[in-house]
């Protein structure tokens, strides 16, 4: 019998060989102890890496790394899709027009958030992804879900909701940057309290340039930009805080 | 569905096991990560090659290791990224009391990069030798060899060459 060089007792080990080569190997094996542990060291070295970086797998990947792959903003194919987007913005950008137009700014304000509330309340009609309680907007349905369990530095590429920033404001309650990509596209800033995510800003949001949704806060209407600005504390959350924040409950 | 944003949430399903990729390349996390940027930016400019039939992961990795080569060749031996080939052997060979006591992902980063490549694709990834001969652009025979020598200086390096 020829002997068995090593390529052949290592590609053995890796199950590489044929049926009549793992045979002939088996038969040798079988009364040759040093060759049987030549063999169990092969696979031993194996299971040895695969324990060294196989851990890899389960780390965060860190946030700059996956936002460069968010998902494009899918093309509004879907007719009932379409027009109700339409009618949102029409609504929403005929009341600013309105607005500029007076030059006393609480009428201003009023007719922004009535426009807001339509928008909240046509969206609310959708899929229940706002409820109301007390007069206060609170995240309801797939959004308090996104806002529980989602990370940014692992973002589900067929969400239709992506979380942005995460960070503590300073109010001390942790509050999160989402956009809604799916309907009239809706961009916000959601911050936990003890009734669920409060919704602190919410607002159209326009695709962005080169037709990626970015999770830097740069990309963010300037309303709910103006939000994060106003209750941020420090830096925002990198993925290891996001983590833990999440697994702390959002306290 | 555009191939582009095929490629782009593919890459997203990905990217662990290409971190995986990199760190059993590159070693350092920090290290590791910096190519993967450089093989998502790669990767998306050149996301209209990708065949729809070749898998995802094999076009990436293939990506993965032709960066790494680059990276290797701009920074230079001067920083002594990995060991020179001989240096390999020499280590192997005399594995001494300090060489035991490192650890596997440590001993990687004193293969010779042809050797670290197949290691990497074929232990740690999990690719068959016919998959990374392919991706490689080396006969079988050429992996399987590489394979068994680098087999050979890690078991050194565990002091379990005995």
């Amino acid at each position: 019998m020829k002997p068995i060089d090593d390529d052949t007792l290592q590609a053995y080990a890796d199950g590489e060989l044929d049926a009549a080569a793992t045979a002939r190997i088996d038969a040798a094996l079988a009364h040759d102890e040093i060759l049987a542990r030549r063999v169990r060291q092969a696979r031993a070295l194996r299971t040895q890496l695969q324990a060294a970086f196989d851990p890899v797998l389960d780390e965060p990947v860190p946030a700059h790394l996956s936002a460069r792959l968010l998902p494009a903003f899918p093309p509004a194919t879907d007719a009932a899709a379409v027009r109700p987007m339409h009618a949102a913005r029409r609504g929403f950008a005929s009341a600013r027009q309105r607005a500029t137009r007076r030059w006393w700014l609480p009428g201003a304000a009023i007719a922004a958030s009535v426009a807001l509330l339509a928008m909240a309340l046509w969206w609310k009609q959708d899929d229940e992804l706002v409820r109301m309680h007390d007069g206060q907007r609170f995240a309801a349905g797939a959004l308090a879900q996104a806002l529980d369990q989602g990370l940014a530095s692992r973002p589900n590429p067929h969400a239709s909701i992506t979380i942005g920033l995460s960070f503590r404001s300073n109010d001390g309650s942790i509050c999160r940057t989402f956009v809604e990509r799916t309907r009239p596209a809706m961009a916000g800033l959601a911050c936990h309290a003890s009734g669920g995510w409060s919704l602190a800003a919410l607002d159209a949001a326009e695709k962005p340039e080169g037709g990626q949704w970015q999770q830097a806060a740069s990309s963010m209407p300037a309303a709910v930009q103006a939000a994060v600005d106003a209750r941020i504390k420090g830096q925002a959350f990198d993925a290891r805080q996001e983590r833990a924040a999440r697994d702390g409950g959002w306290r | 569905m555009d191939p582009s944003q095929t490629v782009r949430e593919g890459l997203l399903q990905l990217l662990p096991r290409l971190r995986r990729l990199t760190r059993a390349l590159a070693g350092q996390a920090t290290d590791a990560d910096d190519l993967v940027q450089i093989v998502l930016e790669r990767a998306l400019a050149r996301a209209a090659q990708w065949r729809p039939d070749a898998a995802l992961d094999k076009w990436v990795f293939a990506i993965a290791r032709n960066a790494w080569r680059d990276e290797l060749r701009t920074r230079g031996r001067s920083q002594n990224l990995f060991a020179p080939e001989e240096a390999g052997a020499t280590a192997a060979d005399g594995a001494s009391a300090p060489a035991q006591t490192l650890d596997l992902a440590t001993a990687m980063t004193t293969l010779p990069p042809d050797h670290r490549e197949v290691v990497a694709l074929v232990l740690v990834e999990g690719l068959s030798y016919s998959e990374a001969a392919m991706l490689l652009k080396v006969p079988v025979g050429t992996v399987t060899s590489r394979l068994a020598r680098a087999r050979a200086t890690l078991q050194a390096h565990l002091g379990k060459d005995t």
